[in-house]
């Protein structure tokens, strides 16, 4: 079950404030993917587990009580080494006007909501192997 | 090791799912409250807000729980309470006061509180499916599994083994022996249909709904088998829920058939492939999202250079093409794309913002099918892209299939020679070509009559579908003729399986009122790496095929390079 780990990231953060989500998507990350992943249940959350934790690949829900998805991404940039760090929006709202200002922002990909436990991590290796592609 | 860790997860998963089931099922009745709120009037901008937030959140995590139709009813409500609800929170003020609603709110909240009702019935049976990976692929290249529910006493034992000879998966359980049918439905998640006696349908029926998930039970349907075939009896057991019934003594080739209907109907639930041609990169991947959302397989290319080995490596259902790519022109690329001949039937859908008729006309006759007007909202797109996949399958089903077995045609199992030469010249592994003839067919048709002649044909499709693999290619080649590729096979195991396949076939009995006839075959086999060209190839197997006919037929001869 686990991925061929060649050119992926081990380490993955996602921030999400619904509790079951970040249950399945643990699952997802860990048991399906392979990945290393650590759960976190809010943008500040995450500014705080961020340094420690040293993630490869952030996964953010857009819509979150107090700090939102974007500003997260924003505030993380602004931490020692997260300058780089490929970020992917989890989203249940797509629409173009959004996934174009995401990408302003320095978003490798969104993934759309509700996302399919068994396939997360495949969804976040096309993404991955996309974005190195884009010059 | 991996089985035990994939078993793992699904225990996870589906404890997660238990867990999750009751969480939404507060949810929604925390929103028939504001539903109710709503009927009487005083439903305020707050509870707006709050129901609006509620929806998003069911509509973007149902799905991850294996609960996609609640999900997609929660997307479909809270779109409907979109503008409004952002209009409000923008206002911010008065959050306090009553608003109107849209008349379908409350309605759509009870509807949706049916859906998880639906589901926490379902709760103890555990393992929700996880939406479209669990496909069910039936039909050719998987053999078809039966489960013949017998209480000892009604002798459907004798039928199953009949229909193992068909070459489908029989499974015979005591229907009295309740775990014992629990374990069968449950092993055999594949299962094409339930095999009981009439009298039994009542209890049957029962128990397939107290040990399946509705969305399970309704793919294995229960057929019946009785003596009584009065139109009184056959109304009761329609009325308890059975999908056929076979009067005794029962017609197996008849059974075989409906069965074998059954399973490639079910593998049809395929959504689509579609080729998504645009040079704005983001709008294409906007599609590409929106589409695999909704379950269908979407690429895009957006260098036209890199279109055409794209469409073979990716083999669309139907492409999607900007009227305008960079310095190409759409219309012109589709006319590039038809100078290939398999992909004259492919349908290559607009998506244009010309308005003007003439201008579309033009685009027509130069190869474009239809014309998707931009801009294209998402569900439009997905509705009237799911709708052309289907007609374009069905299309090529029929273009490609022979109508009586639903093989493929003549010249398409022709292509498949030549293909396959080509592979086995690339790769070198041997191949083996078929040529299979049924034995005295005419005797047959001018004995029992034409009908009879076309159960045998497609008694012997049905064989052949069951015992090769999905990776072989069958055809019919002419009337009483079969053409079969089997890729990776070296002659010897091919005269081997050929050999086996035509001692089940003779073995069976096909039956006529009070006599039964039985039918032989002859097959010729010749290796396809041995040969220059195709042509030669199947010149080489008929040659075979007909030594065989010379030689007392019933059986396979191999071609010797003399």
């Amino acid at each position: 079950m686990v991925a061929e780990r060649e050119g992926l990231p081990q380490r993955v953060m996602y921030v999400e404030d619904d509790p079951d989500i970040r249950a399945i998507a643990e699952i997802a990350l860990q048991d399906v993917g392979g990945f290393t992943a650590r759960l976190c249940e809010s943008g500040a959350h995450a500014l705080k587990v961020a340094p420690e934790f040293d993630p490869e690949l952030v996964l953010l829900d857009v819509m979150m009580p107090g700090m939102d998805g974007p500003e997260t991404l924003r505030a993380l940039r602004e931490l020692p080494g997260m300058a780089q760090v490929p970020v992917i929006f989890m989203t249940a709202r797509l629409q173009r006007s959004e996934i174009d200002e995401y990408r302003a922002l320095g978003a490798a990909g969104v993934i759309p909501k509700p996302f399919d436990p068994m396939t997360l991590s495949e969804q976040i290796s096309e993404i991955l192997a996309s974005a190195q592609m884009r010059p | 090791m991996a089985s035990q860790e994939n078993s793992d997860v699904s225990a996870k998963l589906a404890a997660l799912r238990q867990k999750f089931l009751v969480r939404a099922s507060a949810d929604i009745e925390a929103l028939r409250a504001y539903a109710e709120q709503a009927r009487r009037g005083e439903l305020s901008a707050e509870g707006l807000i709050q129901c609006y937030q509620q929806l998003h959140r069911l509509a973007g995590s149902a799905g991850t729980f294996g609960l996609a139709e609640l999900g997609v009813a929660a997307r479909a409500l809270e779109k409907k309470l979109k503008s409004q609800a952002e209009e409000l929170t923008d206002a911010d003020n008065s959050h306090s006061q009553t608003i109107e609603v849209n008349d379908g709110f409350a309605d759509g909240i009870d509807a949706l509180a049916k859906l998880i009702e639906v589901k926490s019935e379902n709760r103890d049976q555990g393992q929700t499916t996880v939406s479209r990976g669990d496909a069910f692929e039936g039909s050719h290249g998987m053999q078809v599994s039966v489960i013949v529910m017998d209480d000892g006493r009604e002798g459907l034992a004798s039928l199953g083994a009949e229909m193992a000879r068909y070459g489908f998966d029989c499974r015979t359980v005591d229907r009295h022996a309740t775990a014992a049918v629990q374990e069968a439905l449950a092993d055999t998640p594949g299962a094409a249909a339930i095999l009981c006696s009439d009298s039994a349908v009542a209890d049957v029926m029962a128990l397939r709904n107290q040990f399946m998930a509705k969305g399970a039970r309704r793919r294995l349907p229960v057929i019946c088998v009785g003596a009584d075939a009065s139109f009184g009896n056959k109304y009761h057991v329609a009325k308890l829920g059975a999908y056929a019934f076979f009067p005794e003594p029962v017609d197996v080739p008849e059974l075989a058939e409906r069965i074998e209907s059954l399973a490639i109907e079910r593998s049809a639930g395929v959504q689509g492939r579609v080729l998504i041609v645009e040079d704005d990169t983001e709008l294409a991947e906007h599609y590409c999202l929106v589409l695999q959302s909704a379950g269908i397989e979407a690429q895009t290319v957006s260098d036209p250079l890199d279109l055409m080995p794209t469409l073979s490596a990716f083999q669309p259902d139907i492409v999607l093409m900007d009227v305008q790519i960079g310095d190409y022109s759409g219309v012109t690329l589709a006319r590039l794309i038809r100078f290939e001949p398999r992909w004259l039937s492919l349908p290559i859908i607009y998506l244009s913002s010309e308005d003007d008729p003439d201008n579309q006309l033009e685009a027509l006759s130069k190869g474009a099918d239809e014309f998707l007007m931009k801009p294209v909202s998402d569900d439009y797109l997905v509705r009237s892209v799911r709708i052309r996949c289907y007609r374009a399958r069905q299309l090529s089903e029929l273009m490609n299939r022979d109508s009586l077995t639903g093989l493929l045609k003549h010249s398409l199992i022709k292509q498949e020679v030549e293909k396959e030469l080509a592979r086995c010249r690339r790769d070198g592994h041997p191949s083996s070509l078929v040529m299979l003839d049924l034995d005295h067919f005419k005797r047959i048709n001018d004995t029992w009559g034409h009908r009879y002649g076309d159960i045998v044909i497609r008694t012997l499709a049905n064989l052949l579908r069951n015992r090769l693999r999905e990776t072989d290619m069958i055809g019919r080649y002419g009337g009483e003729e079969f053409l079969v590729v089997l890729p990776q096979c070296p002659v010897p195991a091919a005269a081997e399986l050929i050999q086996g396949i035509g001692e089940s076939f003779a073995e069976l009995a096909f039956s006529v009122g009070e006599s039964s006839f039985q039918v032989t075959l002859s097959a010729g086999i010749a290796a396809i790496n041995d040969f220059p060209n195709g042509e030669d190839a199947l010149e080489a197997a008929d040659q075979a095929l007909y030594q065989r006919k010379r030689g007392g037929r019933n059986g396979v001869t191999v071609y010797s390079l003399q």
